[in-house]
C-alpha cells in the first residue's frame, strides 16, 4: 500500500449494461470495453483515491449499476501531467 | 444567490397531476411521521423527489423544502438556506439566527442551531422538513471528490447535531442518492428511523402497468409490460424514457411534434429487450432522436445550465422561443422540473441534465475531431461565457461568476469577482471564491499577480490568517515586478500595502500600519472604494494605539461615512468600535456605551463574532457604573465571540476585565487565576502589548491583599507609573507619589489623555490627603468629580483605595485589620470616605460624590472577605468548604454536597489548613470563628 496515494494506478470498474464508447470523454479518458454477457468495462490510470470516488460519483449519478473496482498496477512515472 | 433564485432552492415542486398511485409508500412515510428521520436512499431516477412531493401535498402538516446543491457543502450557506426554507412555514422561526448567519467570519453550527432549537421547540403545530438531494453535499475543500479518511463533513456534523436535539415537533426527510453520514445505526436501533431505499422505490409490475398504460396512455400488452418491467428492473426514469419513445408523437404539441413515428412499440420492445446497452443510455438517444433538430438542438445547449428561464436559454441558443420550448418540454413529461409557480424557472432532471450533457461533449469531441483541434470544448465555453454574460447583465454576479469559471475563463472570472463597486467577496461570496483561486495552477497566478492580492484580501477577510498571506504578497510583488508601471499596477501595489496594514492591525505593530497605510492610501485608486474605506480605518486605528484620538476619530468617522456609502457592515462595525473606544478613554461613558450597543443592533443576536469588542467596551463601562454584574454577562459575551476568531487580542482584554470584576467582589484568588489564563493567551499568540496591563491589575490584587513586597517588585520591574504610585500611597510614603503622579498627569494633560488625567488626579487626591494637605486634596478630588461625573465613572474612587486601608472597614473589623492597615498606610487610609463625605458637605459635585460613597460602602458591607485577616485569603469556594466544614458532614458527604470529587474536596480543605496555619478540622473551625470568617 505504500505508494498508494502519490502514484497514478490503473484500475478497472465494471458496470452492468453497455455504454457507448462515446462516453470515454466523460470518464475522463477511461478505456470502454464491452464484454459478451453484456457489461461494459472501464479501464484507465486513476490519479489518487480522490479521482477514483469522483469516478466513482459519475456512476452513481448516471444510476448505472456498479458491478465491480479492482485495482490492476501501479502506473508507471507519467507523473509530470499529475504533479500540475 | 439573488432572492428569486434562493427561492427555488426551496420551492417545493407540485405533483404532477397524473401519477402512479402508490399508497403503500404513502402509508409508510405517514407512519414514520413520529419518528425523527425518513431517509430516502436510492440511485437517481426512482422517484425519490415524486414520492415525497405526492406525499406532503396529500397531508396537512405545514411543511418547509429545500434543494442541496453542491454550494451548500459550506456549512455557513447550508444553515442560511435551512433556516430561510423553515421561515417558509412560519416567520417565528429562526428570526434571532437571520442576523448571525449574516456573519462574514461563519459561526459554529451549534451557535446558530441552538437558538433555531429552541423556535421549532416553541412551534405550535408539528413541521416536515425535506432536504432534497443531500447526496450534493461534499466536502467543502476538496469539491465533489474527497480522499478517503476526510473528518466528518461539516454538513453531516451540523445536521446529527440537530438530529440528536431535534424536539418532536420537526420531522426531517432526507432524499440521498447515497447514505449520509449520520448515525443511522444508533437512529435505526432506536426506532426512529424510516427508510425508503431501491427495492422499496422501483415499480412493481402493477404499478408499471398503470404506469405504461394509464398514465402514459400506452396500450401495451401484459407480456410487453413485463419484457419492460424486466427490462428497466422497476427504474421508473428508464419507464419513463422507454414509454416516451413510444408514445405516439402526435400526442405531444407542437414545438415538439415530429415528422416520422416509431417504427412500432412491438419493435421498439423487442430491440430494447434484447439490446444490452445501459438503459438509459439506449432511452435517451431513442427519445433524442424523435425531437425535432431544433428542440434537439436547444436540449443540448442549454444542458449547461442548472437553472433554466427563457430569456437565458434565448441568450444561449440565439433564437427567441425559449419559453415556448420549456412550456412544451414540461408538458411532454420530458424531465423538466418547474422551479417555480410562474414558470419562470425550471431546471433539467439531474440524470437527464448529465445524458445531455454527455450528449453535448461528444457531439464536440466528434466535431472537433472532424476539424482538428479542441473546436468542441471551446463550443462549451462559449455556452459558459453566453450564459455567464446574460446572468452578469440581469445582476446576478456570483451565478455569472460561476459560469465564468466553467468556461475557463479566468480572466472574466477575476473580472466578476471584481464586481461593480465591492467586490463579491465582500459581499458574502467569499467562499466559492477562495475555492475557486485554490482549484486555480499557479501558472494562472504569475500570468495574474492580480489573482494574487485577491487571494490574500480573500483569506485575510474570512480570518484564514494562519495561510501564509505574507508569502503570498511577496508571489504578487515579485510578479509585478515586470508589470507596467500604470494605475492598474499602482493600484495592486496600494492593495498589497492594506492587507499589510491590516496584518499588522492584528499585531498592533502601529509603524508598520502607519507606512503600509499610507502607501496603500498613495497608490491605491481613487474609485477602490473598498479598500481605501479599510485603509481609512487601520490608519485611524494606528492613531488610536498612538494616543492621537482626535486624528484616529476624524479617521474613523470618516471610515463610517464610507462604509454606509458603499454598504460595507465590516468596516462600518470595525470604525464604530474604535469610535466607541475613543468616546470611552474620553471618559464619556454614556456616548461610549450607545455606541457599543449600537453595533450589537447591527450585528443582531446572536451576535457576530466582531461584535467581540463591542462587547468588552460594555462590560468595561457596566465596571465603571459599578454594575458588576452586567460586566461580567458582557466580558463573558465577549470572551465567548473573541473565541470564534483567529489572531485577536480580545480575549486578553475580557480576561483582564473579568480579573478585576472577580476582584471586586473580593475574589482575590478567582482574579489572579484568570489572569494566569490570560498570561497563557498572550504568551502563545505573541500579544507581548497587554503585560503591563495585566500587571497593573496584579499589581492591585497585591494591594488587595496586602502583600506590598510583592506590589512593589512588580511595579518596579513594568513602565506603570499609576500603579507605582499606588504602591507608594500603600507603603506610605505620599511625597514621593505625589511627584509622580504630577508628571502623569502633566503627560496626560499635554497628549489629551481624559482617562490617564482623570486617574492620576483621583490618586493625587488621596495622596494629598496622606501628606496632610486637605485642601490640596480636597482640590484635586473636586477636580476628579467633576470629570468623572457626567459618564459615572465610580468605580474609580472605589477602585483607588483597596479595602484594607479603608477607614469605616476597621472599625467593623478585627483589631488585626487595623494593625496591618494603619501599620503600613497612616493617613491615606481614612482618605476616600472622609474626602466624599466633605465633597458632599462642600457642595463639590454632591449628587455623584454621595452616589460614590455609597458604592464604596456598599462594596464593602456586600465583600466580607475583602477583609480576611489572612497574608492569603481564602477564595470563595474554599469559604465554602469552610463553612461546610463547621456542620456534621463527612469529608465524602461534602464533596457531594459540592458536587466535586473528593479528592478535589481534600486539596480545598488541605488549602484551608494551610493558609490557617491549623492541622486539623477542628482548628480550622475554631480559628475561622476567631477570624470572624464565617
Amino acid at each position: 500500500m505504500k505508494a498508494r496515494h502519490t502514484q497514478s494506478e490503473i484500475f478497472e470498474i465494471r458496470l452492468q449494461g453497455h455504454l457507448d464508447t462515446s462516453w470515454a470523454n466523460w470518464f475522463e479518458g477511461m478505456a470502454i470495453t464491452l464484454t459478451e454477457d453484456g457489461d461494459t468495462v472501464l479501464t484507465g490510470p486513476v490519479a489518487d483515491q480522490a479521482a477514483l470516488h469522483g469516478l466513482l460519483k459519475k456512476v452513481r449519478d448516471l444510476g448505472m449499476p456498479l458491478l465491480s473496482v479492482c485495482h490492476i498496477e501501479s502506473g508507471q512515472a507519467n507523473g509530470s501531467k499529475d504533479e500540475a | 444567490m439573488s432572492s428569486d433564485l434562493l427561492q427555488t432552492k426551496l420551492y417545493m415542486p407540485r405533483p404532477r397531476p397524473s401519477l402512479v398511485p402508490r399508497p403503500h409508500l404513502i402509508a409508510r412515510l405517514n407512519q414514520g411521521l413520529h419518528r425523527k428521520l425518513t431517509l430516502i436512499s436510492a440511485p437517481a431516477g426512482f422517484g425519490k423527489t415524486t414520492l415525497v412531493t405526492e406525499w406532503i401535498a396529500a397531508g396537512e402538516r405545514p411543511s418547509a423544502w429545500l434543494s442541496l446543491d453542491e454550494e451548500d457543502s459550506d456549512p455557513a450557506r447550508f444553515l442560511q438556506y435551512l433556516v430561510a426554507a423553515l421561515r417558509t412555514v412560519s416567520l417565528k422561526l429562526g428570526q434571532t439566527t437571520l442576523a448571525a448567519l449574516q456573519s462574514p467570519q461563519p459561526l459554529p453550527p451549534q451557535a446558530i442551531l441552538t437558538p433555531l432549537l429552541n423556535d421549532i421547540a416553541a412551534a405550535p403545530e408539528p413541521i416536515t422538513l425535506v432536504l432534497d438531494d443531500y447526496h450534493e453535499v461534499a466536502d467543502p475543500a476538496g469539491r465533489g471528490a474527497d480522499p478517503v479518511g476526510r473528518a466528518v463533513r461539516p454538513v453531516d456534523e451540523a445536521l446529527t447535531f440537530l438530529l440528536e436535539r431535534l424536539p418532536p415537533q420537526l420531522h426531517l426527510v432526507i432524499t440521498t442518492r447515497e447514505d449520509p453520514n449520520l448515525p443511522l445505526a444508533r437512529l435505526r436501533v432506536r426506532g426512529q428511523l424510516t427508510e425508503l431505499r431501491a427495492a422499496d422505490l422501483r415499480f412493481t409490475v402493477e404499478e408499471t402497468a398503470v404506469f405504461l398504460n394509464q398514465v402514459m396512455g400506452l396500450n401495451l400488452s401484459a407480456a410487453d409490460i413485463a419484457a419492460l418491467e424486466a427490462r428497466t428492473e422497476g427504474w421508473i426514469a428508464g419507464l419513463q424514457l422507454a414509454a416516451i419513445a413510444m408514445q405516439s408523437p402526435i400526442a405531444m404539441q407542437s414545438p415538439l411534434s415530429l415528422p416520422g413515428r416509431h417504427a412500432g412499440t412491438a419493435d421498439f420492445i423487442r430491440s430494447f429487450t434484447g439490446s444490452h446497452r445501459f438503459v438509459l443510455d439506449y432511452l435517451v438517444e431513442e427519445v433524442l432522436q424523435q425531437q425535432p433538430d431544433n428542440v434537439q438542438d436547444f436540449l443540448l445547449k442549454t444542458a449547461v445550465l442548472n437553472q433554466l428561464t427563457g430569456p437565458l436559454c434565448d441568450a444561449l441558443t440565439g433564437d427567441a422561443n425559449g419559453q415556448e420550448i420549456l412550456e412544451s418540454l414540461e408538458r411532454a413529461n420530458l424531465f423538466l422540473i418547474p422551479l417555480d409557480n410562474e414558470r419562470r424557472w425550471y431546471r433539467y432532471h439531474h440524470l437527464f441534465a448529465d445524458l445531455l450533457r454527455q450528449r453535448l461533449r461528444a457531439k464536440n469531441a466528434r466535431r472537433a475531431n472532424a476539424r482538428s483541434q479542441s473546436a468542441g470544448e471551446c463550443d462549451i465555453a462559449a455556452l459558459h461565457i453566453r450564459a455567464s454574460e446574460w446572468f452578469e447583465a440581469n445582476g446576478w454576479e456570483l451565478e455569472a461568476f460561476q459560469h465564468a469559471v466553467a468556461a475557463h475563463d479566468v480572466e472574466r472570472a477575476a473580472h466578476l469577482i471584481a464586481g461593480e463597486g465591492l467586490p463579491l467577496y465582500f459581499r458574502g461570496e467569499a467562499i466559492p471564491v477562495r475555492h475557486w483561486l485554490e482549484s486555480l495552477p499557479e501558472t494562472e497566478f504569475k500570468a495574474r499577480p492580480a489573482l494574487w492580492v485577491t487571494y490574500a484580501s480573500v483569506l485575510t477577510l474570512t480570518g484564514r490568517l494562519h495561510d501564509n498571506i505574507e508569502e503570498i504578497l511577496q508571489a504578487a510583488e515579485t510578479a509585478l515586478q515586470d508589470a507596467a508601471p500604470d494605475d492598474k499596477t499602482d493600484d495592486l501595489l496600494g492593495q498589497i500595502a492594506a492587507i499589510r496594514a491590516m496584518l499588522a492591525v492584528t499585531k498592533s505593530q502601529v509603524e508598520t500600519i502607519i507606512t503600509q497605510s499610507q502607501r496603500a492610501l498613495e497608490l491605491l485608486h481613487p474609485d477602490n472604494a473598498p479598500m481605501r474605506t479599510t485603509t481609512t480605518w487601520t490608519l485611524g486605528y494606528a492613531y488610536q494605539v498612538q494616543g492621537n484620538r482626535a486624528a484616529a476619530s476624524r479617521a474613523y468617522a470618516e471610515t463610517i461615512a464610507q462604509s454606509q456609502k458603499s454598504g460595507n457592515i465590516m468596516t462600518e462595525i470595525a470604525a464604530t468600535t474604535c469610535l466607541g473606544q475613543i468616546q470611552e478613554a474620553e471618559n464619556q461613558l454614556h456616548r461610549a456605551a450607545e455606541t457599543f450597543q449600537h453595533i450589537l443592533q447591527i450585528v443582531g443576536d446572536p451576535p457576530w463574532p466582531a461584535a467581540c469588542e463591542a462587547c468588552v467596551g460594555l462590560a468595561r463601562i457596566h465596571y465603571q457604573w459599578n454594575d458588576l454584574e452586567a460586566a461580567e454577562r458582557y466580558g463573558q459575551q465577549g470572551l465567548e465571540l473573541a473565541r470564534q476568531l483567529e489572531n485577536v487580542d480580545t480575549p486578553a482584554a475580557c480576561g483582564v476585565l473579568l480579573a478585576r470584576v472577580k476582584l471586586a467582589q473580593g475574589d482575590a484568588a478567582g482574579a489572579l487565576a484568570t489572569l494566569a489564563e490570560v498570561d497563557q493567551f498572550v504568551q502563545e499568540h505573541d500579544f507581548g502589548h497587554w503585560h503591563g496591563e495585566i500587571a497593573a491589575v496584579r499589581i492591585q490584587i497585591h494591594l488587595h491583599q496586602g502583600n506590598l513586597t510583592a506590589a512593589a517588585q512588580l511595579a518596579d520591574s513594568h513602565d506603570l507609573p499609576l500603579s507605582r504610585a499606588r504602591v507608594q500611597l500603600a507603603q506610605g510614603e505620599p511625597s514621593a507619589a505625589l511627584e509622580l503622579l504630577e508628571t502623569v498627569r502633566q503627560q496626560a494633560e499635554a497628549n489629551d489623555l481624559a482617562d490617564k488625567r482623570l486617574q492620576a488626579l483621583a490618586l493625587q487626591a488621596l495622596a494629598h490627603q496622606a501628606a496632610g494637605e486637605s485642601e490640596r486634596a480636597m482640590q484635586a478630588l473636586g477636580e476628579a468629580l467633576a470629570q468623572a461625573a457626567p459618564g459615572g465613572l465610580l468605580r474609580l474612587f472605589v477602585d483607588e483605595c483597596p479595602p484594607m486601608t479603608r477607614h469605616h472597614s476597621m472599625t467593623r473589623h478585627h483589631s488585626m485589620t487595623r494593625h496591618h492597615s494603619m501599620a503600613r498606610t497612616g493617613a491615606p487610609a481614612a482618605a476616600a470616605s472622609a474626602l466624599l463625605r466633605e465633597a458632599v458637605k462642600q457642595g463639590i459635585s454632591p449628587v455623584f460624590a454621595q452616589q460614590a460613597l455609597a458604592a464604596l460602602e456598599e462594596t464593602d458591607v456586600f465583600q466580607p472577605q475583602t477583609a480576611q485577616p489572612l497574608p492569603d485569603p481564602l477564595s470563595d469556594r474554599e469559604l465554602e468548604v469552610l463553612k461546610l466544614l463547621t456542620t456534621a458532614l463527612t469529608g465524602p458527604e461534602i464533596a457531594r454536597e459540592l458536587m466535586v470529587s473528593l479528592n478535589t474536596m481534600r486539596t480545598h480543605t488541605k488549602n484551608i489548613y494551610s493558609k490557617l496555619g491549623v492541622n486539623s478540622r477542628r482548628k480550622a473551625v475554631r480559628r475561622a470563628a476567631e477570624l470572624h470568617l464565617l
